[in-house]
């Protein structure tokens, strides 16, 4: 039996239902779950499942209708907006399926960005960016600004952002969907290797079966209902 | 990588939109800027017209200003001289007063009796080389036409002359005799053939006998005038005046009626032989910045001394001052609200432009953990960086633009004035324009951001980051 700190997330019953327009869409049906701490935790299913709207509850970013998120101990729903934002700089790294990258910036300046927000000294800042590229390989491509860069590379910085703070928890909302299998592939072994070398929690939402390859449980929904949760 | 730094890289993203905002606050503070310059040329100018002809301050009897000008006889000041050494003698008016000097105004009839006409006159006496001292004050460094200077050719020995209005010269048919140029003839009909002949009379009958030397009279070739006024005791006197040379006034009631002289020669017609006064000193300060604080310590000091004056400046002397700045300042205003209204809406819609193009973007950062304010702060140091570049161009084209207006040679005629002037833009003689413009349109900029601002800043993060 694991204990509260052994879990990075855990759901109970959870709900959430937005509207589209005038019309109510139940995306969650009421899922519970626990999603165990430094493993590499996939969740699956079809396009319209609800991976992402329970990716937004993980990452703090929404709120449940009903039931209980708890992310690294903390009941999201207690939280204030600017609380919120504070414990998602601390805690949570982003990885998004359309990199989503700040275009005005440089691959450094970008890594460099979640340091900022958590207000650490320029030294710690410019010394963690650059081993963060270095870990991506992206050191030469660090004054390129995201549109010098190839659809691979711009999520190897997106990878090297949501790392460089050293997140509790990463979260990577189907972060292969928009690269081609090869480069596809090559982003899941480096984002496999960072999670094994920097012991982090990480979440990788997919409908692609061949990304379970790397997973070590995988939480299966289809419909806002979890249908399956295995270890692998 | 400051929330400045990023904000100006923003900024240029779309770099033709920004440059259109900049441009569009630039040319608004080059508007404010060369109006407000235009206008304190206007007022600057006519200041300095003012002081030069009337002084900051004038000193009179009491009741003077209100009720003097009918019976200046009786609102004279006798000890005039001593008064002007109390002045002079005080220490904190020393430093801070350029010259004084003593005028006396009053009204009369004036004759040209070689051709049989007369009119009232309006007549200021004064000591000529003073006056010629006191227009020499430009504080403000204005360029201006020499010709008022050179008008004045008077001479402190020259005690039975004098300078009238080009209208006064028309009207008393001495046109011809002072070259005064653009003079319409008179009409047959108005000729006074048709007055009675006792209306005809020459009224140098009633001068003081011992006055005029008869040779000197004979040899002098000036046109000259006769001048009757009441004296302190009502009766009537004349003096001879010489004229010299005709000075147009601005306003042509004053042109139609102005007749200087030299002071001696309008106490002789005022007070005969008996006591000689003066009707107001005319006080001329420094800087007109201290107007407020001379007014103040002259009033102690008459006050200490018992003295029964009162002190008068020149925007009561001349109240058009205080119109004109009144006026000015209402366009100004206006020109300014336009402006500024432009610029705001100018703003609002490129930040609103921006907030759109960048939906998914501000989801990306608040989801990364920027607090709502750090998405408000983002947009609005963004709008003050457009309006901090806007506002500094908008600066340097207004210094270039009235750098060549004051070199091209423009001239104008102000109202009220007579000569051409060089027309100036003079943007920094009040030093809150540029400053205050400056900072206006920068505070401006950050406040149109704020509508734009918040609505980034209350985007819904999930919202934000679906937008496509």
């Amino acid at each position: 039996m694991r204990n509260n700190s052994e879990f990075a997330v855990r759901l109970t019953d959870v709900k959430k239902t937005y509207l589209m327009g005038k019309v109510e869409v139940e995306a969650i049906k009421g899922i519970s779950l626990q999603i165990p701490t430094k493993r590499f935790n996939v969740i699956i299913g079809p396009s319209g499942s609800g991976k992402t709207t329970l990716l937004n509850l993980l990452g703090c970013i929404d709120i449940p209708s009903a039931g209980r998120v708890e992310v690294c101990g903390q009941d999201i729903a207690c939280l204030t907006d600017e609380q919120a934002s504070d414990f998602r700089a601390e805690n949570i790294g982003f990885i998004f399926q359309n990199f989503n990258l700040i275009p005005v910036l440089s691959a450094y300046e970008n890594v460099e960005y979640p340091l900022l927000l958590m207000k650490k000294p320029v030294k710690e800042r410019k010394e963690l960016t650059l081993k963060m590229l270095d870990a991506v390989g992206l050191t030469s491509h660090k004054h390129h600004r995201p549109n010098e860069l190839s659809g691979g590379q711009r999520q190897r910085v997106a990878i090297a952002r949501a790392l460089v703070k050293g997140p509790k928890l990463v979260l990577a909302d189907e972060p292969t969907a928009n690269l081609d299998s090869k480069t596809g592939q090559s982003i899941i072994d480096l984002m496999y290797a960072m999670q094994a070398e920097n012991h982090t929690t990480f979440i990788f939402s997919s409908h692609d079966r061949q990304v379970m390859a790397h997973a070590e449980k995988v939480f299966e929904i289809q419909d806002g209902l979890l249908m399956q949760d295995k270890e692998l | 990588m400051k929330t400045l730094h990023i904000a100006f890289r923003n900024i240029f993203r779309n770099s033709r939109r920004s440059l259109m905002t900049i441009l569009a606050i630039s040319v608004s503070a080059v508007a404010v800027h060369l109006f407000g310059g235009y206008v304190a040329n206007i007022i600057y100018g006519m200041q300095s017209d003012y002081v030069r002809d009337n002084g900051h301050l004038q000193i009179y009897r009491k009741g003077f200003f209100d009720y003097g000008a009918g019976n200046p006889a009786v609102y004279g000041i006798s000890r005039y001289q001593e008064i002007m050494q109390l002045i002079n003698a005080d220490p904190d008016l020393k430093n801070i007063v350029l010259m004084m000097t003593p005028i006396l105004r009053f009204y009369g009839i004036a004759g040209n009796f070689k051709k049989d006409v007369s009119k009232t006159f309006y007549g200021l006496g004064y000591i000529p080389s003073e006056y010629k001292k006191m227009r020499q004050w430009n504080d403000y460094s204005m360029k201006r036409s020499r010709a008022r200077l050179e008008r004045i050719v008077l001479a402190d020995s020259d005690t039975e002359a004098g300078i009238i209005g080009e209208g006064m010269a028309r009207m008393l048919l001495l046109c011809e005799e002072l070259n005064v140029k653009n003079c319409a003839e008179k009409p047959p009909e108005a000729n006074g053939a048709d007055l009675p002949a006792e209306a005809k009379e020459d009224f140098s009958f009633l001068s003081e006998s011992d006055d005029l030397n008869p040779e000197q009279e004979a040899a002098d070739k000036r046109p000259k005038l006769d001048l009757l006024a009441a004296t302190a005791g009502g009766a009537p006197n004349v003096v001879s005046l010489y004229v010299n040379n005709t000075e147009i006034q601005g306003v042509k009631a004053l042109d139609d009626n102005y007749v200087a002289m030299h002071i001696s020669l309008a106490q002789r017609l005022l007070y005969g032989k008996g006591q000689k006064k003066v009707t107001g000193i005319v006080v001329q300060l420094r800087h007109t910045k201290d107007m407020a604080l001379a007014k103040v310590r002259l009033q102690q000091l008459f006050d200490k001394n018992k003295l029964d004056l009162e002190i008068r400046d020149f925007t009561l002397i001349v109240p058009m001052y205080k119109q004109v700045i009144s006026f000015l300042s209402a366009l100004f205003s206006f020109i300014a609200v336009i402006m500024g209204l432009i610029v705001l809406f100018t703003i609002i819609n490129t930040m609103t432009m921006s907030v759109m193009e960048r939906v998914d973007e501000i989801g990306t950062i608040r989801a990364l953990g920027l607090r709502r304010g750090g998405i408000l702060r983002q947009f609005i140091a963004e709008g003050l960086v457009l309006g901090v570049l806007g506002a500094t161009f908008g600066v340097l084209a207004s210094v270039v633009l009235a750098y060549g207006i004051n070199n091209s040679g423009l001239t104008w005629i102000p109202p009220n004035y007579v000569d051409r002037v060089p027309l100036t833009i003079l943007i920094f003689i009040n030093p809150f324009l540029v400053p205050g413009c400056w900072l206006g349109l920068v505070l401006l900029s950050v406040f149109s951001s704020v509508f734009p601002a918040r609505k980034a800043g209350k985007m819904v993060i999930v919202d934000a980051l679906r937008h496509v």
